[in-house]
């Protein structure tokens, strides 16, 4: 075997290849319908199991734990709590981020689950786990149907 | 007994674990896959199927990589699949090879795992990016680091468990891979320097992190029939087991791997064990970060939820306590090259039941042995217990 210790690949002999390819991600029926109503009025809905009751945050078309089609969809408000959190200092490449950004998982209350989003309007050392948070949207003429039209969350 | 035939390891065999070795991934699977079929005194002629577990195809940057592979893992002419479950594929590939013999289908089966990551340049990072979903994750600019680092809070919050008690587990691990030919990241650091080095994503630290690597490990099944011609110590697969949960991250309660638990509790029932942390004698648990070797424990039943911490504080984890947990040196130390990692840890437990590990060995006489990998979206669990 190779025994060398070699800290940069490009020391190598080697080919330097590409993989980069396009994509175009539909949003699928459930998310369609999720982010259309997010863009359009600002609402957060969820998708409720009418057999087992389980409600679905992000929603979906089916119920993943019993088969049954969804069809109930249930507005959920855009109030939550911090579930868990993080604050990351370095972006993918392990360079330092300008301002460390906060992500947490919100979990809203009625419904299984909630969305993972990014913290705003606070400081990283005053962030707890279970505080009251809710979604601040971007202005109606800058939302686009995805994730991103909310611009992260707040402390209530 | 399930399954038509009994089955057993009868050699291992796996490279180094470093980043940026110059071995294609062919040759590394090649070199693993050769010791192996060495150990157990056979000609690749002797082989009936070849399992190859490889996880995303973007590390090692070739579309398809499991035909790429196909020729270093000797399946030239053969019946040859890849399995691919993420980070779980490692220690998967060995329950497909169980099968694969278990069936009566074929009397031997290679399995082989790789990973070389260091060919995704300048980081792997990147290809970690495209594994999470694409609409309602994607977007947030996810990284791989940012994501576990929720989990750790969640685990930390719920127990009370503090950073000082999770870093102990990269301090055993990196210590016990001083003594692995194998290992990339053997070294004598201390809980302060996991707590000085640099924070990435609170609460997770550099020295909380496995390292980028490439590298290959195989183990050759038998039937028992086969197995017993050719050896006096075959090492039996007693159990196998493997599960999934949802791919959503906040319907998980992250806190606890509910997948890790059934995947056990299907390859306990199957051994026959009742109360694993008196029955296992020693186990190879999945620790890409520090604090999930802790979660992974109270998955596998061998720890009570949120005592794996208490445990480990009090000197069970290590080599020489009464259930030492990693004594390889696990991905923080031996090194963490995907799919090869989690096959390393059944080559682990193979030695360790054959008396074989050298200064790795475990006191005792270890009899039962467990490993266990976790990967996909974080929510996969695949488990291997052995006896000999």
């Amino acid at each position: 075997m190779s025994t060398e210790k070699i800290k940069d690949a490009r020391r190598m002999v080697h080919w330097p290849g590409h993989m980069e390819t396009d994509y175009i991600y539909t949003l699928g029926i459930a998310g369609e319908k999720f982010f259309t109503e997010m863009k359009n009025s600002g609402r957060i809905f969820a998708a409720k199991c009418k057999r087992c009751g389980f409600i679905y945050l992000p929603p979906r078309i089916y119920c993943e734990r019993c088969f049954e089609k969804l069809t109930e969809w249930i507005n959920v408000g855009t109030k939550g709590e911090v579930f868990t959190y993080t604050v990351a200092y370095v972006d993918v490449d392990s360079s330092k981020l300008k301002e460390p950004t906060i992500y947490a998982y919100i979990k809203f209350d009625g419904a299984h689950g909630g969305l993972i989003h990014k913290l705003g309007e606070v400081k990283h050392e005053d962030v707890q786990i279970g505080m009251p948070v809710e979604a601040v949207f971007k202005p109606l003429a800058e939302r686009k149907a995805n994730i991103n039209d909310i611009k992260y969350f707040k402390p209530v | 007994m399930v399954g038509k035939k009994r089955v057993a390891v009868i050699g291992a065999g796996m490279t180094k674990f470093r980043r940026n070795l110059k071995e294609t991934g062919k040759e590394l699977s090649y070199e693993a896959s050769k010791m192996a079929l060495d150990q157990a005194g056979l000609e690749l002629s002797d082989i009936k199927s070849v399992v190859m577990g490889t996880a995303p195809d973007a590390f090692d940057g070739v579309h398809m990589k499991g035909e790429y592979l196909a020729d270093g893992a000797g399946a030239w002419e053969k019946p040859y699949s890849r399995v691919f479950v993420g980070g779980g594929t490692g220690v998967f590939a060995v329950d497909a090879g169980w099968w694969h013999v278990a069936s009566g289908k074929f009397d031997t089966c290679l399995v082989v795992g790789e990973e070389k990551m260091s060919s995704c340049y300048p980081h792997p990072a990147y290809a970690f990016t495209t594994i999470f979903d694409q609409i309602y994750s994607r977007p947030l600019g996810v990284t791989l680091i940012w994501i576990f680092a929720l989990e750790m809070h969640r685990y930390m919050h719920v127990h009370g468990i503090t950073k000082e008690e999770i870093a102990l587990v990269s301090v055993k691990n990196k210590r016990n891979a001083l003594d692995h030919p194998c290992a990339q990241l053997g070294a004598n650091i201390t809980v302060e320097d996991v707590l000085n080095s640099e924070v990435l994503c609170w609460p997770v630290q550099r020295l909380d992190i496995s390292p980028t690597s490439d590298g290959a490990a195989a183990l050759v099944l038998a039937s028992e029939d086969v197995a017993k011609k050719l050896t006096d110590d075959p090492v039996w697969i007693d159990g196998v087991g493997w599960c999934i949960d949802s791919t959503y991250w906040t319907n998980r309660d992250l806190y606890y791997p509910q997948y890790v638990q059934c995947a056990a509790q299907m390859a306990y029932k199957m051994a026959g064990i009742k109360n694993p942390p008196k029955e296992i004698d020693v186990a190879e648990v999945y620790d890409p970060f520090d604090y999930k070797e802790l979660h992974h424990m109270e998955g596998l039943m061998l720890a009570r939820k949120g005592q794996a911490a208490k445990l480990t504080a009090e000197g069970v984890t290590q080599r020489d306590g009464d259930l030492p947990i990693n004594p390889s040196g696990g991905l923080l130390g031996v090194g963490n090259p995907i799919a090869a990692a989690g096959t390393m840890k059944c080559c682990e437990i193979f030695w360790q039941l054959r008396g074989e590990a050298g200064k790795r060995q475990v006191k005792g006489d270890p009899r039962t042995g467990l490993a266990q990998a976790w990967g996909d979206l974080m929510q996969y669990g695949s488990v291997v217990v052995m006896r000999s």
